[in-house]
Formats: structure tokens, C-alpha cells, sequence
């Protein structure tokens, strides 16, 4: 997709006037929360999990190396072509060149974001392959010809409403009714005959088993194993941190997958993958390729964004960010969104493009409350934040402000007083009405709602005050 | 692409230094799940039986469940499920001898499932009791797409094949890569989707469907 991080403010512009897309968030964020909230308190065992996940995935970001060429080994064992791709354009080619050498006309897919990532889609486009998405969400978006604005829902933007219509322009034979069941019954006529046609399937992968060199995808739709499964070819693109150690290391994180993103002990279908059709097998792709992609992890592994790659992809951090609930997925303008995105495309298109996203965040810490593997998503925000100042990447504005700022807290009793001043100053301009409709330069605040009139002194005057007591 | 796979994992190096040896890294992954226990729902007042059952028709996984005391009691056990369900009396049979062999008179039946297949039974490999889920391991005589194809989804499952936790399956299949078959798949309740509000909807690609007929002994 075309990354448009650097346009974020226009971008938010843009969201917040839409209408529809506020109802389409509101319809799903809340839901979202509730069923995941629900879940976990039914699990008694979830700090313990959790605490686990964390470990695991450290242990396996410190020996990576070790857990990778073991991966390669047992993967090839098993059958499978393992592939290792540097960049987005390594990958790709990598894809390319296997759908040219199978001739494929018509390609599968499984919706990954790592594809998306490296850039799949245009990629196939660029071949003159046919690209069909099974997931009903990519399915909607492929024919509304949008980006994906959620890494797990990636059409949570559009109401059903909306889909309906789309539907009803690009189906074969659309349902009459606009009632959600009835869409994705249409959905499921467009594209049973595909599935069964196509020359390539192409799946990411939710796990890399090392000790097995298994593949691991989860979904609900079980589109996956409908997509893999009747073409000749199967290719997986996949980071190089999805590796865990074995299959029972995998269970930790299925449980709370599954819990963090939809709110379910377990989804519907967790299928592991060991190579291509065996002998006598009845159905299976002849060929299995698995392509192990860095693009910008390795960096990450030597950085303060190291703890970024224990990442499971759930999207809790997204469900339950306030800027993510009234902006929506796009107004990011690149693949992964909410607070997990506002930390990785820094990481991934540079800091420079995409300079508004660590600043699009309150602070308020729900993400890493959710996390399942407990990213300080926050304190890498922050971490973000100074390393624009010290790139010279905010304004001159703001850095003389900052610096200013800085100045002052430096001297506590200098601070103390200019901040009573303020307060001062703001109850006298208030005229004790209780709230301030204009103010020098809060013409941001105040353009759409009022300050309210501060109270008597500053918090360490009141404290101070109160302890006297 | 050699030459990406040597960068790729000198740039691991260069980031983590040097590895200890594979003995230690392998004691320190075993060592971060020693207790499993404490890391996954427990449920000590409930047999597995009585979990599976409970977890599979729940309102999320949405099975239905029947019993029967024999594998031979099994056809008519279908037959009953398709007449309520108002399915025609015809089956895809998974192409085990264990389910071929058996007396399916009344019933048409055949192999290779339909790309529209309305009804299949599958006998399951295992079956987890924590999550209600059914376990297929794929193999000459159990395709995968037997699983996914059709809209309503039979599966015998035995009731001493149900294990407590899927940890307990993967050890019964084995750790080694030699052990594993090309498919394993946990399957639980049917095909269903949120993409759309987020509601859940029955039936996206696979079966909308499950039905699980529980069987005592299979021999
Ligand atoms: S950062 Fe955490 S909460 Fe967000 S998607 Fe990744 S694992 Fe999930």
C-alpha cells in the first residue's frame, strides 16, 4: 500500500469529518473491549501466562539465530523450500519468480500483514497474477480497492451497510438482503469455485515451530487451510520473529491470541503445516516454499524497539486506543496502525516520514495494559518522541518551547513560581465564571470546547496548604 | 539468496553476540514452561468428557453432540442428524476402512467431497477437552479438505481419545519432525467470521455446521 504517515494530520482531518467511519468504529472497538475483557477474567491463570509469553519470546529473540537454522533445518526435512529475504523487494521477488517458474495465473491469499508488508499485492499485480483474498475482510477491501485499517479486521471501517452495496455492484449473484449473515453467504458463493481453482496459495504465518519446522496459521474463517490446500503451490512469507521454540511453547500464545484478539479461548482453526503432499496424500500442494523475512527486524534487534518484536499481532493495542477509536486505521496511512503501528513504521519507513505517529498518543498506557506480551508501547513512544528532538525533526516552535520548558523544570523554585503566576493569571482572565473561552496561544484547545478555571493554586500550593492542617 | 540468509543472521550476531551452547539455549526454553499448569485454564472439578461436551456447544464454538455406545451405531446416528437437520440422506466418508466398513444402508455415500459438499463425516485423530476442539491429522486416508469443504461436518470422536489440554496432544504426536503429519489441525465449532461489525457470523469459507458424535468404544 502507499504509505501516507507524513500526511497524518490531513489524514485525521479527513477521518474525523467521516460520519460513517465514526459509526463503523463505534459498532466494533466497544464489542471488541467487552468480549476480550470477559474472557480474561475467566481465565485465572492469565498473569502467569502472560508473564510467561513475555519470557518466551525474549528467550527466543536471544538465541534467534540458533532457533532460525534450526527452523531451515526441520523445515527442509519436512520438505519445504526455506527462502531468506532481506528487504520488501527480496521478498517479493522471491514470490515472483516461484509463480512465474509454476506459470501460475491465478493466486490465493490468506490475509497476512507481513504481505502486506512487503507488498504482495502489488507485487502479484506487477506479475500478471490474478490475486483473489479469501478473507472475508480483505475480500471486502480487495473490491473496494481500500488499505487495510486493522491488522486483525482489516475492513473495520466499512459498516454493513456499506458492504452490502459494494457487494451488490461486484457479486456474481449478491443476496438481496443487506443482513450481515446473508453477506457473507454471498461472499462464500463469490469465492468457493476460486479456492478450488487457483494456481498458487499464498498464507503468512502466526508461528514458526522450530524444533518441528512447522508453520502455524489461526483463523476463524478457515479460509487458510482452503487456500493452501488445492493449489500446486504453497508460499509463506513470514517475519523471522514469529519463531517460538515448540509446539508446546506455541500453546502459550494460542491461548492468548485468540483472547486478545477476539475474545475466544481458541479460534476456530489452528492448522500446522509440515511440507508439501505426502505420498498416497489425497489433497495437498506438491510444492512448499517459506520465505523468512528481516525487512528492518534485525535493526530492531539491536535498538530500544528489541521488546517491539515479541509482537503476536492481536490488535488489543489498537481496540483499546482512544486515538485508534476516533481516527480509525487509515488516517495512520500505513500498514499497521494504532500504537503497535505508531512504534513499527518509524522502525520500518523511518522516523522522518512518519514523525506525527509517535505523537498521535495520550499516554494513557491501555495499550501495554492489553498487550499480551507486555511491550512497553508507551515508553517506546516517549523513546521516539526524544530521539525526533535530538534528530531535529520537530518544529522550530515546539523545540524552542521544549527547550524552554526544559530550562524551567530544571529550577524547581523558578518553575514553582512561574507556574503560580500562571494559575494566577488564568483565574483573574477567567473572572471567577468557572470557565475560560479564550486564552493566548490555547487557541487549539479552546477552538471546539472551554478551559476550566483552575483551582486555587497550584497542585503543590494546595498540597502544601492541606498538610499544614 | 544465500547471500541474504548470511546477512541476515550476522546481523543477529553482530545484535545478540555470541550463542551459548545449543544444550543450555534448549534447558532454558524447557525451563520457561517446567509447569504448564500454571499457565492454562484448569478445570479439576470436570472430567475431560464432561469439558469437551461443555466447551463444544458452547454459544461460541456452537456444536451439537449425540452418543453412541459403538462405532456401528454411527450411521444411524448420522441418519438422525441429517433428517433434523433436513439434509438430504447423503454423505462424504472420510476413506478410513474403520467408517467405509461400516453398514450405511439408507444412506448414499461417497469419497471425495463436492467443491458444495452439503454433509461429511470424519472421524477425529483427538480431541482437546479445554477448548472443545477436534484434532485431524492428515493422511491417505484422511484429506484435509474432507474438513472443510462441506456445510454441515460429522465427526465421530472417541471418548478415550479426548485429552485434557493441547499440550497433551502434541506430546501424544510427538515432539521430533519426523513425527508430525503434513496437516494437524485443531478445529473448533465451525467456520465463522467477525469482519463485518464484528458480529459473529456462522459459516464464512468452511462448515457452518458441526455436529460431534461421541462414541464410547470405536472397536
Ligand atoms: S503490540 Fe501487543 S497488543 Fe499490540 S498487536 Fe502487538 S501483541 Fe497485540
Amino acid at each position: 500500500m502507499k504509505q501516507t504517515s507524513q500526511h497524518f494530520t490531513q489524514n485525521v482531518k479527513a477521518a474525523l469529518a467521516d460520519p460513517t467511519l465514526k459509526i463503523a468504529l463505534n459498532r466494533t472497538t466497544g464489542l471488541l473491549q467487552r468480549r476480550r475483557a470477559q474472557v480474561i477474567e475467566e481465565f485465572a491463570e492469565y498473569g502467569a501466562a502472560r508473564a510467561a509469553a513475555e519470557k518466551i519470546k525474549d528467550h527466543t529473540l536471544d538465541n534467534l539465530g540458533h532457533y532460525l537454522e534450526q527452523f531451515e533445518a526441520n523445515a527442509a526435512a519436512a520438505g519445504a523450500t526455506v527462502h531468506w529475504a532481506r528487504t520488501p523487494k527480496e521478498a517479493t521477488d522471491i514470490v515472483a519468480d516461484i509463480c512465474k517458474a509454476e506459470g501460475a495465473r491465478t493466486a490465493t491469499r490468506v490475509k497476512s500483514m507481513l504481505g502486506e508488508e512487503i507488498g504482495i499485492p502489488e507485487a502479484l499485480a506487477r506479475a500478471g497474477v490474478e490475486r483473489i483474498e479469501t478473507d472475508l475482510a480483505e475480500h471486502i477491501i480487495q473490491l473496494a480497492e481500500d488499505p487495510p485499517s486493522h491488522i486483525v479486521m482489516p475492513a473495520m471501517h466499512k459498516t454493513h451497510e456499506q458492504v452490502a452495496d459494494l457487494f451488490r455492484e461486484k457479486h456474481k449473484v449478491p443476496s438481496n438482503s443487506d443482513e450481515i449473515a446473508a453477506l457473507v453467504e454471498s461472499a462464500r458463493r463469490e469465492l468457493r469455485p476460486k479456492f478450488l481453482d487457483a494456481d498458487v496459495g499464498i498464507s503468512g504465518a502466526n508461528f514458526l515451530i522450530a524444533d518441528t519446522g512447522s508453520i502455524v496459521t489461526v483463523t476463524n474463517e478457515g479460509n487458510a487451510e482452503l487456500t493452501v490446500t488445492p493449489p500446486k503451490t504453497h508460499i509463506v512469507t513470514v517475519g523471522i520473529e514469529k519463531i517460538v521454540p515448540s509446539m508446546e511453547h506455541c500453546a502459550v500464545f494460542l491461548r492468548l491470541l485468540s483472547r486478545a484478539a477476539i475474545g475466544a479461548e481458541i479460534t476456530q482453526y489452528t492448522t500446522f503445516y509440515n511440507g508439501p503432499k505426502r505420498t498416497g496424500d489425497a489433497d495437498g500442494p506438491e510444492n512448499m516454499h517459506i520465505v523468512l523475512v528481516d525487512n528492518h527486524r534485525t535493526e530492531m534487534l539491536s535498538d530500544f524497539l528489541r521488546p517491539m518484536l515479541r509482537c503476536i499481532r492481536c490488535g488489543a493495542c489498537m481496540n483499546h486506543c482512544p486515538v485508534y477509536a476516533a481516527v480509525g486505521g487509515h488516517a495512520y496511512g500505513a500498514v499497521y496502525p494504532g500504537p503497535m503501528g505508531s512504534v513499527l513504521t518509524p522502525a520500518m519507513a523511518g522516523l522522518k516520514n512518519s514523525k506525527d505517529l509517535p505523537n498521535a498518543c495520550t499516554l494513557n498506557g491501555r495499550c501495554k495494559e492489553v498487550c499480551p506480551v507486555n511491550i512497553p508501547l508507551t515508553d517506546m513512544l516517549r523513546s521516539l518522541r526524544a530521539r525526533q528532538f535530538d534528530g531535529k525533526l520537530v518544529t522550530p516552535v515546539t523545540r524552542s518551547a521544549l527547550v524552554v520548558w526544559g530550562w524551567l523544570v530544571r529550577r524547581p523554585g523558578l518553575y514553582h513560581l512561574s507556574t503560580a503566576l500562571a494559575v494566577l493569571a488564568m483565574r483573574i482572565w477567567s473572572m471567577n465564571r468557572g470557565r475560560i473561552r479564550r486564552f493566548p496561544m490555547a487557541g487549539g484547545w479552546t477552538g471546539s470546547r472551554d478551559l476550566p478555571q483552575p483551582g486555587r493554586g497550584t497542585f503543590m500550593q494546595q498540597y502544601g496548604r492541606r498538610k499544614q492542617k | 539468496m544465500s547471500d541474504a540468509r548470511n546477512a541476515i543472521l550476522q546481523n543477529i550476531r553482530t545484535a545478540n553476540g555470541a550463542l551459548p551452547p545449543a544444550s543450555e539455549i534448549e534447558a532454558a526454553a524447557a525451563a520457561l514452561i517446567e509447569n504448564p499448569g500454571d499457565l492454562r485454564p484448569s478445570f479439576s472439578d470436570q472430567d475431560n468428557r464432561s469439558r469437551f461436551v461443555e466447551k463444544a456447544t458452547s454459544e461460541r464454538v456452537t456444536a451439537t453432540v449425540s452418543e453412541v455406545a459403538h462405532l456401528r451405531d454411527v450411521p444411524e446416528a448420522v441418519k438422525a442428524y441429517l433428517a433434523q437437520a433436513s439434509v438430504p440422506l447423503q454423505v462424504a466418508l472420510q476413506p478410513r476402512g474403520a467408517l467405509t466398513e461400516l453398514n450405511w444402508d439408507g444412506i448414499k455415500t461417497h469419497s471425495a467431497p463436492s467443491p458444495n459438499e452439503p454433509a461429511a463425516v470424519s472421524i477425529a485423530d483427538l480431541a482437546v477437552a479445554e477448548t472443545g476442539s477436534v484434532v485431524f491429522l492428515s493422511a491417505p486416508d484422511a484429506p484435509v479438505l474432507m474438513n472443510f469443504l462441506p456445510l454441515h461436518h460429522i465427526v465421530v470422536v472417541s471418548a478415550e481419545l479426548i485429552h485434557r489440554h493441547l499440550e497433551d496432544v502434541f506430546a501424544i504426536v510427538g515432539k521430533a519432525q519426523q513425527d508430525q503429519p503434513r496437516n494437524l489441525s485443531i478445529v473448533t465449532g465451525t467456520s465463522g467470521t467477525a469482519d463485518i461489525e464484528a458480529k459473529n457470523i456462522r459459516g464464512a469459507h468452511g462448515p457452518r455446521f458441526m455436529h460431534l458424535i461421541i462414541c464410547q468404544k470405536v472397536t
